[in-house]
This record gives C-alpha cells, sequence and structure tokens, in this order.
C-alpha cells in the first residue's frame, strides 16, 4: 500500500503531497524530501544519458518499515512514492498519465500546486488497491 | 571495543597513534597551548630515509581500544606524552609516580613516553634525564617540538625493529597467534599444531606486518604483506582478520591513490605539514623503490618467501573500483561479528570518506545507509549526539544536502532529548541553523518576496517551529521573536487557521517580554538574522499619496506663461516635452504638500487572518523632508476585504519628500516596511513637493450651514455650504468671519464670487462686497479674526409666470407683457419640459409660491508667510445656497401717454403673492397697500427715457456679439435704467422685510418704445415760449403769433427733410372738432413749414405766423406730409406737442 505520493516540480518543490493521515505525515515528508538527494544523484549521474534513461528510477532506499520509489519524467517532474512493499513501476506509469492530464487542463498553471480532482482520485485509488 | 571514532579515514592507516594527557591539576588553557604546538609535529621524514612518518595526538583515547591494536595496529597507543605541572621539588617525585600511573594504562603497547613538566627549576631539573623534559614556565618552552622530533623517532626506532623483527621470524618459530580480546576465550584448547591453524597464525601475522610497515611508510611493503595475507586467511575463513587485511589493502590503495587525503579537515591540516602534497607523494614512490631495489627484507621472509613475482606497483595497488569492492568485502566479513560493530562502522565512515572524493554519491549513500544500521551497544546520548553529526557531516560530503539536514536535526533534536539531565539547547539551536540550507530556507525574508512561496513547507515550518523553541529555551527571547515573525511572515500562506491563531498568540507572549524589533541580531557565530517586516500583517494592496483637501491645496500663481510649461521651450506645446513629462508624472505627483500641514497618505490594506489584526503605530516612512508621522492605531476584521487606512504627518521642512513605505506593530513587532520591497503594491509615485508653509483660513458665517451641497459638476471643491432664503427682490447682508488658524500671518486676501449657471434669470449682482473695510484689518496674525460683510441681493424675474398669464389675461395682445412671440416664453417653455425627471418639483413650476433657487460660489484666495514669498496661495471657496421666493408680480404692464411728449404714465398690475399684507410703493409715492394674493393696479407717471443716453457695454462686447444679442443687451440696459429710475419697493410690514422689485424683463419693445424719448425732439414755441403742456398759451387778437418748430436731432443718423402743415382746430369739449376755422384764423405766410434735413446732434428751426381774428380756445396740431416722412423711422419718432392756444380781446 503507498503511504505516500508526492509530485515535485523540476525545481525540487512538491506540487502535491498526499500521505495516509497517520501521525507520521511528518515523517513521510522528511523521507521524501531526503530521497531528493538520490534524485539528485541520479539525474547529475545520467546527464548525458538522459533521452536513454528509463523514467522509472527504482527503490531509492528503504527503511525500517517502508521502501521509498521514484519515477522522474522526461521534464524532470518526479514522482515519489513510500510503500511498504509492491512493485511500482506500473503505478508510476499510471501516475504519470494522469499527471499528464493535469498538464493538459488549459486552466492549470504550470508550477503551481496540483488540485485537480480527478488526479487526486487517482492518487486515492492508489493508496487503497496497491497492496 | 566500544567508542568509534568517526574521524578515521583510511590514511590514519599508516599513522603511529600517541596519546598526549595532563596529569595533576593543569589548566584546560595550558594543556591545549602545549597540545596544539605537539599537533603541528604531525609528519617526520625519518632521518636519511625518505620514508615519512605520521603520527596522530589523541587527549583521550579509551584503553579498551587499545586492546584491538593487534589486529590494526594504528589503534594501538605506542606512544605516551604527559604535560605536568610542578612548582616544587617537593612535588616531583609524587609527579613522577603519577606519570609511571599513566603509562601503566597503555603499557602492553607503548613503545616509548614522554613527561613534559612545566614550573619546576632547580636541581631536580638539572639532571638529565631521556624520558622527562623540564621547562620553567608555559611561555618558556621553545624545544618543545624538538623533543616531539626526537621523541618521534625513538618511536620509529622501536617500530622498525618490531617491523624487521615480525618481517624477519624465521619460519621454524611458532608463529603466536594474534587475535582480538573477544576471540580470546574461543581458542582454549585448540589444536596448535594443525595446518589450519598455523595458516591462520601466519595470515594474522602477514596481516600484522603489512599494518607496521604501513605504518614504517613503506606503501609497496605493505601493500606485498596484505595480499599474502588475504590469500591466507581466505584459506581457513578467518572472516574477521580477512576483513582486516582487506582494508588495510584499501587503506594502502587509497594512500597511493589519493596523496591529498580523504579526511577533509585532517587531509587539509595535513596539506598544510607537507607544503607540496604532490610532492610528497612523489616521495612515497621513490621510497618504495628503495625497498624494492632491496627486497631482501622479503626474501627472508620465511612464509612464503617468493614475493618478488607479486612485487609491482600497479598489481599491487587496488584500482579506484577494487577499492570500494575490497571495502564491501571487508564490511560484510566485519559484519558477521557482532563485537566488531565498531570496526564496521569506521569501515563504512572510511569507504565513504573515499567514495566522497570519487565522487560516487550513491554508491557512499549505501554506505551510510548501511552504517546507519550498524547497532552498537547502548550509546550515551553525547555518542548518539556524535554519531547523527557524522552522519550529517558525510551525507554532506557527498552531497546529499537534505539527507544531511535530516540528521543534523536529528542530532540537534538529541541535544534536548527528555532523557539528558541538562539540555544543550544551545548546541541544539547551533545545530539546527546548520540545517538550514539543507532544507533550502534562508532567514532573509527578502528571498520570500518573489511570488509565492515555493517550497517543502511542513518541513521547513517545522524546522522553524523547532529554531524557536530552541531559541526561547536558550534564553534568547530576542531570537525567538526573530524566528516566530519569520515564520508569520514567510508561512502564511501554508499556516492553518488554527496554527495561525497559536503562532500570534505565542509571537504575542514572546514580543510581551521582549518586543521585536527592525534591529539586525547577530549571533556569536557570525551568523545575522536579518529583520523580518511584517508586509502580510496587514497586507498592504495600494499606496496613494492624497492632495491636501481642496480647502488648504496650495496654488501657484500663475506666471505669464503658465506653470506647467517648460521655460526652456520656445514651444507652447510640443509632444516631446508632453512625453517627458509624462515620464516625470511616474514617479512626481502633480500636487504639493505643505510644510506644517497635515498631509495624508492612503493605503488599501487587507487582513489575511480569521481573526481580527489589531495594528498599532501604524506611520509613514518618510525620506528627503523631516517629518513627524502621525501613527495611527487600527483593528481590521477577520479576512477583511480591502480596507482603506489613512496615515497622516506633518512635514516640518520643505523640498521634496518620499514616502518610502510604513511602519507598523503588530503582535508586538515593530516592522518598517519599504515599497520596494512589497509585491503586487500599486502605487501613483511617492514622491511630492512641499512647498513652504502658508496660513489657514477658517471662514464662519452668520447664516446656518447647508445640508444641500453644490450641483458636482461646479468643479470647485466647496469646503462650506450655507443656505439663505430671501424674498424676490430682498437683500440680505451676510457677515462672514475670517480667523487664521493658521500660525503663518494672512497677509492677502482676495474674494472673487461665481453664480453657478441658472436657468432663471437674475437682474443685478446677486452678491456684493467691499473687501476694503476687510483689508484694513491685515496682515491678520495667527488667531485673529476679521469680519467681512457681503450683499446678498436676489433680484429675479418679476413678471408673473405662464400659467398666471392664463388666468388673469384672456386678451393676449392687451396683455402688453408678453406677445407670444417674446423671447422670454422660449425660455419658460422648455424648462418646464426639461424637468420631467422631477415630478414634484415640475409639479410645483404651476405653484405660484414656486422657490426659484440661486447658487454661488465665493472664492477666498489667501496667502501669506513663506508659501507666499514662493508664489503660493490658497483658495477656500464657500458654497451659497439661496431660496429665492416670489414676493410680487407685475401681472401686466402698459403704458399711457402723459399729457407731456417728455413724460407718461406707466401702468403696471401688482400682485402680492406672499401669505403676507404688502405695502408696495414707487419714487417714494403713497403706498399700495396689497393684501395676500391681491391684484392692484400701479400707475407711475415718468419721465420718458432718454435710452441713447445710456452707456454702452464694454465695447469689445459689441465686436463679438450678434445684433440680435445686441438688441437684448440695449433691451436689458434700458431696463435697468427704468428700474432705478421707478425705484419700486415692497414691504411686508408684519416680517419686516422689505425689497425691490424691478421691471426689467417684462418690459417689451412696445412698452420701451412708449417709454423712450424720441430721438428727434421736437420743440414748438410759441411767441417764444415753449408750448408743451396742456396750458393755453395766451394770445392777443389781432397780433399775430409767432410760431417756431425746431427740431434737435439727438439720433446717431441725419434726418429730413421733412414738410409740416399746421393745422388749427377748435375742440368743442364734446368730441367735436371743428377745423373750418378760416376766417377765424389766418396765417402770415405759409400755413407749411418746411425743414431742412438735420445732421446728427444738429438743430433746424422753421419760422411762421399766426393771426388770431376771434377770441377763442384754439388748438394747432401740426402734420407731417405723406410723403416726406421717412418711412423707416418709428412714428414715435414724430410725436409732436400739441399747442393749446388762447386768443384774448386785444387791450386796447
Amino acid at each position: 500500500m503507498a503511504m505516500c505520493i508526492v509530485v515535485i516540480a523540476k525545481e525540487n518543490y512538491p506540487l502535491y503531497i498526499r500521505s495516509t493521515p497517520t501521525e507520521y505525515t511528518l515523517k513521510f515528508y522528511y523521507m521524501v524530501h531526503t530521497s531528493l538527494d538520490v534524485v539528485d544523484e541520479i539525474s547529475a549521474m545520467g546527464k548525458a544519458l538522459v533521452y536513454q534513461r528509463e523514467l522509472y528510477l527504482g527503490l531509492f532506499y528503504p527503511t525500517e518499515d517502508y521502501k521509498v520509489y521514484g519515477y522522474m519524467t522526461s521534464s524532470k517532474v518526479k514522482f515519489v512514492m513510500v510503500v511498504d512493499s509492491s512493485n511500482t513501476a506500473l503505478i508510476f506509469q499510471k501516475l504519470h498519465n494522469s499527471y499528464t492530464d493535469v498538464m493538459c487542463n488549459p486552466f492549470y498553471n504550470p508550477g503551481d500546486r496540483i488540485q485537480s480532482r480527478a488526479f487526486d482520485n487517482t492518487v486515492t485509488l492508489m493508496m487503497i488497491q496497491v497492496c | 571495543m566500544s567508542v568509534p571514532d568517526y574521524m578515521q579515514c583510511a590514511e590514519d592507516h599508516q599513522t603511529l597513534l600517541v596519546v598526549v594527557q595532563p596529569v595533576g591539576i593543569v589548566s584546560e588553557e595550558n594543556f591545549f597551548r602545549i597540545y596544539r604546538r605537539i599537533c603541528a609535529v604531525s609528519q617526520l621524514s625519518v632521518r636519511d630515509s625518505q620514508r615519512a612518518l605520521f603520527i596522530r595526538y589523541r587527549h583521550h583515547y579509551p584503553p579498551e581500544n587499545n586492546e584491538w591494536g593487534d589486529l590494526q595496529t594504528h589503534r594501538k597507543v605506542v606512544g605516551l606524552i604527559t604535560i605536568t605541572d610542578c612548582f616544587s621539588a617537593k612535588d616531583w617525585p609524587q609527579t613522577f609516580e603519577k606519570f609511571h600511573v599513566q603509562k601503566e594504562i597503555y603499557g602492553a603497547t607503548l613503545y616509548d613516553s614522554r613527561l613534559f613538566v612545566f614550573g619546576l627549576q632547580g636541581d631536580v631539573a638539572e639532571q638529565p634525564r631521556p624520558d622527562v623534559a623540564f621547562y620553567p614556565s608555559y611561555e618558556d618552552c621553545d624545544s618543545v617540538e624538538k623533543r616531539i622530533e626526537d621523541f618521534i623517532e625513538s618511536l620509529f626506532i622501536v617500530l622498525e625493529s618490531k617491523r624487521l623483527d615480525r618481517a624477519t621470524d624465521k619460519s621454524g618459530d611458532k608463529i603466536p597467534l594474534l587475535c582480538v580480546p573477544f576471540e580470546k576465550k574461543d581458542f582454549v584448547g585448540l589444536d596448535t599444531d594443525s595446518r589450519h591453524y598455523k595458516k591462520r597464525c601466519q595470515g594474522r601475522m602477514r596481516k600484522h606486518v603489512g599494518d607496521l610497515c604501513l605504518q614504517a611508510g613503506m606503501l609497496q611493503d605493505a601493500l606485498v604483506h596484505y595480499h599474502m595475507s588475504v590469500e591466507l586467511l581466505r584459506s581457513v575463513n578467518d572472516f574477521l582478520w580477512l576483513g582486516a587485511a582487506l582494508e588495510g589493502l584499501c587503506s594502502a590503495s587509497v594512500i597511493h591513490h589519493y596523496p591529498g587525503g580523504t579526511g577533509g579537515k585532517t587531509g587539509a591540516r595535513r596539506l598544510q605539514g607537507s607544503s607540496l602534497p604532490s610532492e610528497a607523494a612523489n616521495r612515497h614512490r621513490p621510497g618504495a623503490q628503495e625497498v624494492l631495489i632491496d627486497p631482501g627484507a622479503l626474501t627472508t621472509n620465511g612464509i612464503n618467501p617468493d614475493t618478488s613475482t607479486e612485487i609491482g606497483r600497479t598489481k599491487n595497488c587496488l584500482s579506484p573500483e577494487d577499492i570500494i569492492d575490497k571495502y564491501k568485502e571487508a564490511i560484510s566479513y566485519y559484519s558477521k561479528y557482532k563485537n566488531a560493530g565498531v570496526i564496521e562502522l569506521e569501515a563504512c565512515v572510511k569507504a565513504v570518506r573515499v567514495l566522497a572524493i570519487q565522487k560516487r554519491g550513491m554508491e557512499a549513500s549505501e554506505f551510510l545507509q548501511n552504517a546507519v544500521y550498524i547497532n552498537l551497544r547502548q550509546l550515551s546520548e553525547e555518542e548518539k549526539i556524535q554519531r547523527y553529526s557524522i552522519l550529517s557531516e558525510l551525507y554532506e560530503l557527498i552531497g546529499f544536502h537534505r539527507k544531511s539536514a535530516f540528521f543534523k536535526r536529528v542530532a540537534a533534536m538529541q541535544c534536548v532529548a527528555p532523557s539528558i539531565a541538562e539540555p544543550g539547547w544551545r548546541a541544539c539551536y547551533k545545530l539546527l541553523l546548520e540545517t538550514l540550507p539543507g532544507y533550502s530556507l534562508s532567514l532573509d525574508p527578502k528571498d520570500f518576496n518573489k511570488g509565492t512561496h515555493r517550497g517543502w513547507a511542513a518541513v521547513q515550518m517545522r524546522l522553524l517551529h523547532e529554531l524557536v523553541y530552541a531559541s526561547r529555551r536558550m534564553g534568547n527571547p530576542a531570537l525567538s521573536v526573530r524566528h516566530l515573525s519569520f515564520l508569520l511572515q514567510t508561512m502564511l500562506d501554508f499556516l492553518s487557521d488554527q496554527e495561525k491563531k497559536d503562532v500570534t498568540q505565542s509571537l504575542e507572549n514572546y514580543t510581551s517580554k521582549c518586543p521585536g524589533t527592525m534591529e539586525l541580531i547577530t549571533l556569536p557565530d557570525g551568523l545575522t538574522l536579518p529583520p523580518v517586516p511584517f508586509t502580510k500583517l496587514p497586507i498592504v494592496r495600494c499606496v496613494k499619496l492624497l492632495s491636501l483637501p481642496a480647502s488648504l491645496r496650495p496654488q501657484k500663481v500663475k506666471s505669464l506663461l503658465g506653470q506647467n510649461m517648460s521655460i526652456k521651450s520656445p514651444f507652447i506645446y510640443s509632444p516631446i516635452i508632453a512625453h517627458t513629462r509624462g515620464e516625470e508624472h511616474g514617479k512626481k505627483i502633480d500636487f504639493q504638500w505643505v510644510q506644517g500641514d497635515v498631509c495624508e497618505v492612503q493605503l488599501m490594506v487587507y487582513n489575511p487572518m480569521p481573526f481580527e489584526l489589531r495594528v498599532e503605530n501604524m506611520g509613514l516612512l518618510t525620506s528627503g523632508v523631516e517629518f513627524e508621522s502621525l501613527p495611527a492605531a487600527l483593528s481590521l476584521p477577520a479576512e477583511s476585504g480591502l480596507y482603506p487606512v489613512t496615515l497622516v504627518g506633518v512635514p516640518q521642512t520643505t523640498g521634496m519628500i518620499t514616502v518610502n513605505g510604513y511602519h507598523t506593530t503588530v503582535f508586538g513587532v515593530f516592522s518598517d516596511c519599504l515599497l520596494d520591497n512589497l509585491p503586487g503594491v500599486k502605487t501613483s509615485g511617492s514622491t511630492v513637493e512641499v512647498i513652504p508653509a502658508l496660513p489657514r483660513l477658517q471662514i464662519s458665517t452668520s447664516l446656518p450651514r447647508s445640508a444641500h451641497s453644490l450641483q458636482p459638476s461646479s468643479g470647485d471643491e466647496i469646503s462650506t455650504n450655507v443656505s439663505v432664503q430671501l424674498y424676490n427682490g430682498e437683500t440680505q447682508q451676510l457677515t462672514i468671519t475670517l480667523e487664521n488658524i493658521g500660525l503663518e500671518p494672512l497677509e492677502q486676501l482676495e474674494v472673487t464670487s461665481k453664480l453657478l449657471t441658472t436657468k432663471e434669470k437674475l437682474y443685478g449682482d446677486l452678491l456684493s462686497w467691499r473687501l476694503e473695510e476687510t483689508l484694513v484689518q491685515f496682515p491678520l496674525q495667527p488667531g485673529k479674526v476679521a469680519i467681512f460683510t457681503i450683499n446678498i441681493k436676489a433680484k429675479l424675474d418679476f413678471s408673473c409666470q405662464e400659467n398666471l398669464l392664463q388666468d388673469l389675461s384672456d386678451d393676449g395682445i392687451s396683455v402688453s407683457g408678453f406677445p407670444l412671440s417674446s423671447p422670454f416664453r422660449q425660455v419658460v417653455r422648455p424648462r418646464v419640459e426639461n424637468r420631467p425627471t422631477n415630478p414634484a418639483e415640475s409639479s410645483k413650476t404651476g405653484d405660484l409660491s414656486h422657490l426659484k433657487t440661486l447658487e454661488a460660489i465665493l472664492n477666498f484666495k489667501y496667502s501669506g508667510g513663506p508659501g507666499q514669498v514662493d508664489g503660493y496661495y490658497r483658495n477656500l471657496a464657500l458654497g451659497l445656497h439661496v431660496e429665492v421666493e416670489p414676493s410680487v408680480f407685475f401681472t401686466r404692464v402698459s403704458t399711457l401717454p402723459a399729457t407731456s411728449t417728455r413724460q407718461c404714465h406707466l401702468l403696471l398690475d401688482v400682485f402680492n403673492s406672499t401669505e403676507h399684507e404688502l405695502t408696495v410703493c414707487a419714487r417714494s409715492n403713497a403706498e399700495l397697500v396689497l393684501h395676500a394674493g391681491e391684484c392692484q393696479r400701479l400707475a407711475i407717471q415718468v419721465d420718458k427715457f432718454d435710452f441713447e443716453s445710456v452707456p454702452e457695454p464694454p465695447g469689445e462686447k459689441g465686436q463679438f456679439a450678434s445684433p440680435k444679442q445686441l438688441e437684448e443687451e440695449r433691451q436689458e440696459a434700458c431696463g435697468l435704467e427704468i428700474s432705478s429710475k421707478l425705484d419700486i419697493r415692497w414691504r411686508i410690514p408684519s416680517l419686516k422685510r422689505s425689497g425691490e422689485a424691478s421691471v426689467e424683463g417684462l418690459l417689451n419693445q412696445l412698452v420701451l418704445e412708449h417709454l423712450q424719448l424720441a430721438p428727434l425732439q421736437w420743440d414748438v414755441l410759441v411767441d417764444g415760449q415753449l408750448c408743451d403742456c396742456e396750458v393755453a398759451t395766451a394770445c392777443q387778437v389781432g397780433d399775430p403769433v409767432s410760431l417756431e418748430v425746431r427740431l434737435t436731432n439727438r439720433s446717431p443718423r441725419s434726418v429730413g427733410p421733412f414738410a409740416l402743415t399746421v393745422v388749427p382746430f377748435q375742440d368743442h369739449q364734446n368730441g367735436v372738432h371743428n377745423y373750418n376755422l378760416h376766417d377765424v384764423i389766418s396765417f402770415v405766410g405759409s400755413s407749411t413749414f418746411y425743414l431742412d434735413a438735420v445732421q446728427p446732434s444738429g438743430q433746424s428751426a422753421c419760422l411762421g405766423a399766426l393771426l388770431f381774428l376771434y377770441t377763442g380756445d384754439f388748438f394747432l396740431h401740426i402734420r407731417f406730409h405723406e410723403d416726406s416722412k421717412s418711412k423707416e423711422l418709428p412714428p414715435s419718432w414724430f410725436c409732436l406737442p400739441s399747442v393749446h392756444l388762447r386768443a384774448l380781446e386785444a387791450q386796447a
């Protein structure tokens, strides 16, 4: 089950944060925030290979209870997910599709917080379904 | 071994560990002074050999770590330096004893030791001892460094001997088994003769020799030994030692590859020690080569003499990639042993440092991740802090700033963990500050000005909260106020309503003790916290400088060119000038403020908080002119919309003033908000000119103030409105009290009036005054009062209105007042139609008592003081609202000729439209009493008027006006003349009010012609006597009576010639005129006169004579010949007086 799904802009600030409402919300934030280090490192490493690189970044690091997975679109928007265990590549694909829909909305201003209800629903579904 | 050394790095494997410790009571300051000097000697090239020796100094080293010295020799304390104070020889033995006790602690591993005694002088100090050095004081100890060098050399000798000793151990000898403390009991009872055991002993010894070689500066030898050791240990599955051997291999390779060092700070220190690191690196290799050239030591090695095949630098040395692999392997072996946790942890740290140099962050993070999970025994709080800090540092090293910040924050929290008896808030705060960059948070609010904040608000807010709390617990309320202000200012958008309340609540609590200031807070470590102005509490949307109210607004006395005109340009208008002026306008506002007068700036503010916001001490920040700001306090309702706030102040000097911003006190925090830094503020310029002080005039009048304000279209802004009610024709005095309420003397006053356009026709001036009497009292000093009197005379049309006409007259023609073609009527008509929107009023028009309204503006232009010198004045406008009630009406006007041609009767039907009894009199004649609503005829005998003599209005008017206008003007002038002659006055005794009535406007052409004195003046003289009136002129029968007809031409053109015939007749008084008088009267000469053409202002006369044959009353009718009379001249011009003659019996 996904515990926390975050969309992060190119400039590394969050566009969308959603986590299971527990008292550990802040913990998830810290987790995702620090995982950006890994994303930075990966993008720094693979700068030359940016077109060949797979969007799915895989496991960032495991913590005691969760695993942090990442995904980066070609426009350097990142999806980070905190899960307890699962194959996340497919979920990221879905998330990416939904994000693309958000971007297609002419009323959405790129760089703003995502407030789309459709996107919200997709995320909610992921948080329930993925087991 | 339980205490990890997080500072370890791979190079430490080649160092010798020396412990420097104080004995007895040595002040910390003195100890560290010596300690630092000792530490400076960290690298030594030994004697003639090119090998370098590195020393690692510790002032504290747990003895249990020393026990692991066999596994890795750099953990072994090989030297001890003791520093002590000793002031008398008596204490000396005791001190020396202590030194020995100290030596006991590390006794087993020490190669050598030294005692530095400070303060002791005399006999004892004279005795030379190899291991003791005496210094008189901490200041006087120049030879410390030398001593240390000697000491290191002695260490080297021991090391070298040990190395050679171990390396040359004969294979026949039994090789002792080296082991770490926890292994000791495992080997009890093991078969020491087994091949397995022997191999194990050999492998471990090889590893040990490798360590010694490395320490002794023989890198290549060390590599060879490590390689062999790895082979041996791998075959016997001695994992712990295999790990150690691999790590040794890694260390040696690292030292080879990265001569600059991997340990960060320690590396830097080393760089200083050996000025040229590359050179130092080069020095290693020749040293190694030297050994290789002489491999005797190796060949004599009993374990495996054949190392020569393995000698090859590149082969022995690991590649950078291999180093990491080997580290991984070593760590995986270490991890098999719970007791080797510290070793594993340190290996991880070392590997991370190497990876950091290689810039392989991802792999480094894996090592670190592993290090995080290495479970040591229960750590003390201090150790935890150290552990987290070091993790943070390492993450920083590999470029993982966020992770680093995370751990630093954890370390900070650890400093104040509840289990700690004395929480280190100061340390916590310091650590928290260091995490700021990791969370991309700066403490400068300016960084947040650009648009919406984008960041990890939740995380940042948490950090700020922690900073606030830590600084408060540190006992620095100013700091916590600053942080809390910052939190509120920058994170406002992300705070929930409840959080906003909480934050402001605590902010108010803090500021009650320590108000927030605008000063820069400088922390002891040099970090400065810029002030946090609350630009969002409230949010300012619009700043507008307001001009002074109209009555106080200064105006420039216009120069000939007009003040806006640039003097430099010869053009009246140029688009280029207009353009540049437009740009100037962007900054400067085109009105002025006046020194000493309260000036206003309007802000549109918005309260974003979910509760009422109290803003205190809100004032303006200005520059350029000394400005006394008068702060305001306001209270904004929760989430208010835009709310106007006016800030006021008084400029004290003159010049250009710029409004830079405003200051507020919100929740006890002082803020100076500069407009430049505010996002999204609309401002229409912020610079305005302050002109010198001007006086202030206050006027009060004898009349009541009017609620009725003048039409806005009037343009002028009226400060006061007064109203008065008058009867038509009435005059009333208005007393105006002028008071100088300013601080400057009022020196100049000018009064003008302006009548607002009205549909009513007004005769005469509504307002008249004599300023001279008032000006006598000038200059008016501040606080002084002057009186000014104005006459208000309301003189409207006295003709009755249309409906009255209809009521009173059926015969439109006989009512000479209003022929249908009269322009007056045309004016009245549309007026009724134009105002259908106001039914109440339009219905009133029919009402006789309908009030008419006149409005006028009195402008008082005044100046004085320094402002006058600069050519400024002020204009105070007084609005005057006059309601005119009708008094009398003239319902019809007609004329009757009087007996004299020079006179006529004017008949006026006067109607009293008031509700009171009214008396009317004309030319001081008897009064005519009119009851309310009564109409009576008033007959006035008037002299005919000579309208030509009425002065023409100023000539220029005539040039532009159309003939019709000219005619109208002329008619008006006539009306005025007539009115003044008539002087009709009315009085209402019951109200004690009186006024005049004017016939202007109701005299039409016809009446006027009757009233007009013909420009041709005909005089008939009988017997030399002027004969005009009805009085008969006497003459005698039989005598010829001379008759003279004289014509005076006053018209502007020549008239004539005329032919006149004198026709005598007798009036029988019964309507019968007897013209048949040929036998009664005879003419002497012709009965027909002839007059030549008369030039303007010329005179002409003709003479004749009559002879009466009988007595009787005769009349002479002088008739014009039809043909001679100019058709174009009006008939009234030819009105000759009738001549009445009485022929009497001739006296005998």
